[in-house]
């Protein structure tokens, strides 16, 4: 059967009213756990604090009053935290599925870019206290004192490679010097921290005044350091690879399905085992030349029909654009699938899914999942008619499922969603959580208008395709 | 996941509290209060590594007369062992320093350890007191060593 012949339409929907959906298709996602993973965030709150102690637990009172006690002091302690906050940035985006199931491989990364400034700081502010405090001890200089350092002590001159490297990811990761870089090059010296972070390692546990005659404490920091590791090859590239190797997607067909959006249909072995919930992405890797570098997500657009798969995307950038030329045969590595854009994020009994331009690939999929008799309301937003594309597939899976569809065409100021629009399209909106997706700035206005609506803040879920 | 500031916070408090109840300093002796003029702080246990440099009668000027007192200070944990310093005073100079008590971790810091104590010696014995200059490359020993000395002369009200 060719991919042609599978069409893509509307596949069964799901037997039984209300019921879980008991269609022959691929297995769906496992379950999160909330609870599960609010015990994985209260341990690492824990080893935050139990650092602090450490270093706190580390020094007298004595040892404050001495000449360049406090900012010795000062220095052990922003080590500490940094390091540790450093380690939590690497874990963040592990993709540990504990995490990623609840949180969702785009809600970590946000986390991460909002953490980041924090570890450097902390970590640059370590270096200079403790030099300081060193030369006020000495009664000696600043640059004299760094030089002590970096000849007398052991480790020091790698620890102080690694913290150039960690100030060097943070300056190019500044926005302004991030969108002058090539992505290649951006990516590549992002890459780098794991170097870091290996050969800063030793200085910690040879040098640090927590560790030295400690055992204890030199034993369960190398443990969190090797866990770290452990979960960073397992999940971050080891699952990847194997997942890619198992299924071998190749890409089967490219469609057009609307002005400058092409469906890339790719066929792959035992994808009745791929385990994927409608409204997830994947990160996927063209094994072409010009593209077999770069990862980018998209959102499958429906569920997986073995032995295709699908993914619709708009061309946007260089990459998205790329896609429209690629050759039947490519071979195709994945990474995911990620997100918690699912129905099991789902609190209340119906759903609203509200999707603008691109945005309706992820409600395309996750309509799949909704069981038949569940009455979704959907609501697609685009600038123009054309651009309402998989419109017919989506119109039908609504029919199958007694749901209501609204297509709202037009600019701005006559086809908005605004608290007062909304309501009058949903009248149930107390009963309905709400699905919102499509670009950053539509998904923003749209969960502003359900929160003044009152929609709580647990039934909102948004998926935003950043550029 | 809106309640993961909140569940960080609760953890941070938790695992703070965890290291500070499960801390223990290494011996009884550190920390140890001023008692009597001669109280004998540091704890009886002989040290393993000896570096007891500078031993003996103070090599300063000799002008001190009258009876010598000695006390030893209490042992300053420092992060890389401990130590502490016996301090002789005859009248109103301080003429003798002894490190009775040193405990390293590693070696490293044994070596360091042992090439700081003579500096510091004579730094107290020319400033007569522990307005030192720590030394380059010791500093956490250096501090311990002044820690234990000032803690001594403050037993013997010592100015």
């Amino acid at each position: 059967m060719s991919a042609a012949q599978v069409g893509f339409g509307s596949p069964q929907p799901p037997a039984g009213a209300g019921r879980k959906r008991q269609a022959p298709r691929a297995v769906p996602a496992p379950r999160p756990h909330p609870r599960l993973a609010g015990a994985a965030v209260v341990l690492a709150g824990a080893g935050l604090g139990a650092v602090a102690a450490l270093a706190i637990t580390g020094e007298s009172a004595r040892q404050l009053a001495v000449p360049g006690g406090l900012l010795t002091f000062a220095g052990s302690l922003t080590g500490m935290v940094g390091t540790y906050l450093a380690l939590v940035m690497v874990l963040l985006v592990s993709r540990i599925p504990l995490i990623e199931r609840v949180a969702g491989q785009d809600g970590l990364v946000r986390w991460h870019r909002a953490l980041a400034p924090w570890p450097i700081s902390l970590i640059a502010a370590h270096a200079l206290l403790l030099t300081l405090g060193y030369a006020e001890a000495a009664r000696s200089g600043f640059w004299h004192e760094l030089g002590v350092l970096l000849n007398r002590y052991p480790d020091m001159p790698t620890a102080t490679a690694a913290l150039g490297i960690m100030c060097l990811i943070g300056v190019i990761s500044v926005r302004a010097v991030r969108l002058r870089l090539p992505r290649e090059t951006w990516w590549l010296i992002h890459l780098w921290i794991y170097l870091a972070l290996a050969i800063s390692f030793a200085h910690v546990i040879v040098l640090g005044p927590a560790f030295v005659g400690h055992p204890l404490t030199r034993l369960v920091w190398s443990l969190c350091w090797a866990g770290t590791a452990g979960l960073v090859l397992c999940y971050r590239f080891g699952l990847p690879v194997l997942r890619s190797l198992r299924h071998r997607l190749t890409v089967a067909e490219v469609r057009a399905e609307g002005p400058g959006v092409v469906s890339v249909i790719l066929a792959g072995r035992h994808l009745d085992r791929l385990a994927v919930s409608g409204g997830q992405f994947f990160l996927w890797r063209f094994l072409t030349p010009g593209m077999w570098w770069q990862a980018h997500p998209y959102s499958m657009s429906a569920l997986p029909q073995p032995p295709y798969l699908r993914l619709t995307v708009k061309g946007r950038g260089d990459h998205s654009r790329a896609l429209a030329r690629l050759r039947p045969g490519t071979k195709v590595a994945i990474e995911g699938p990620y997100g918690a854009f699912t129905t099991y994020a789902q609190q209340r009994p119906k759903a609203l899914l509200v999707a603008g331009g691109i945005g309706v690939t992820a409600l395309r999929s996750l309509l799949e999942d909704l069981p038949r008799g569940s009455a979704p309301v959907v609501v697609l937003r685009a600038t123009r008619a054309e651009d309402l594309v998989l419109a017919p597939e989506v119109r039908e899976l609504v029919r199958h499922r007694r749901g209501k569809i609204h297509e709202l065409t037009g600019p701005r100021d006559q086809a908005a969603i605004d608290p007062v629009s909304l309501p009058r399209l949903v009248p149930d909106l107390q009963d309905r959580d709400v699905y919102v997706s499509g670009p950053e700035g539509f998904v923003t206005d749209v969960v502003e208008v359900a929160r003044a609506l009152g929609v709580p803040h647990e039934s909102i879920h948004h998926e935003a395709f950043a550029l | 996941m809106t309640k993961a500031p909140w569940l960080m916070v609760a953890g941070a408090v938790a695992g703070f509290l965890g290291v500070l109840g499960l801390h223990k300093p290494a011996t009884p002796a550190s920390g140890a209060t001023p008692g009597a003029a001669s109280g004998q702080a540091s704890s009886p246990v002989a040290s393993p590594s000896a570096s007891s440099a500078g031993s003996g009668p103070a090599t300063g000027p000799v002008t001190a007369t009258g009876p010598a007192t000695t006390v030893t200070g209490p042992a300053e944990q420092y992060g890389y062992g401990e130590l502490a310093v016996r301090v002789t005073i005859r009248g109103s100079r301080i003429t003798g320093l002894t490190v009775p008590l040193i405990r390293t971790a590693e070696p490293f810091s044994q070596q360091l350890a042992s090439q700081a104590i003579p500096v510091l010696r004579n730094e107290v014995l020319s400033a007569q007191g522990t307005n030192i200059n720590a030394v380059s490359g010791a500093t956490y020993t250096s501090q311990a060593y002044a820690t234990s000395v000032q803690a001594a002369l403050d037993q013997l009200h010592f100015k």
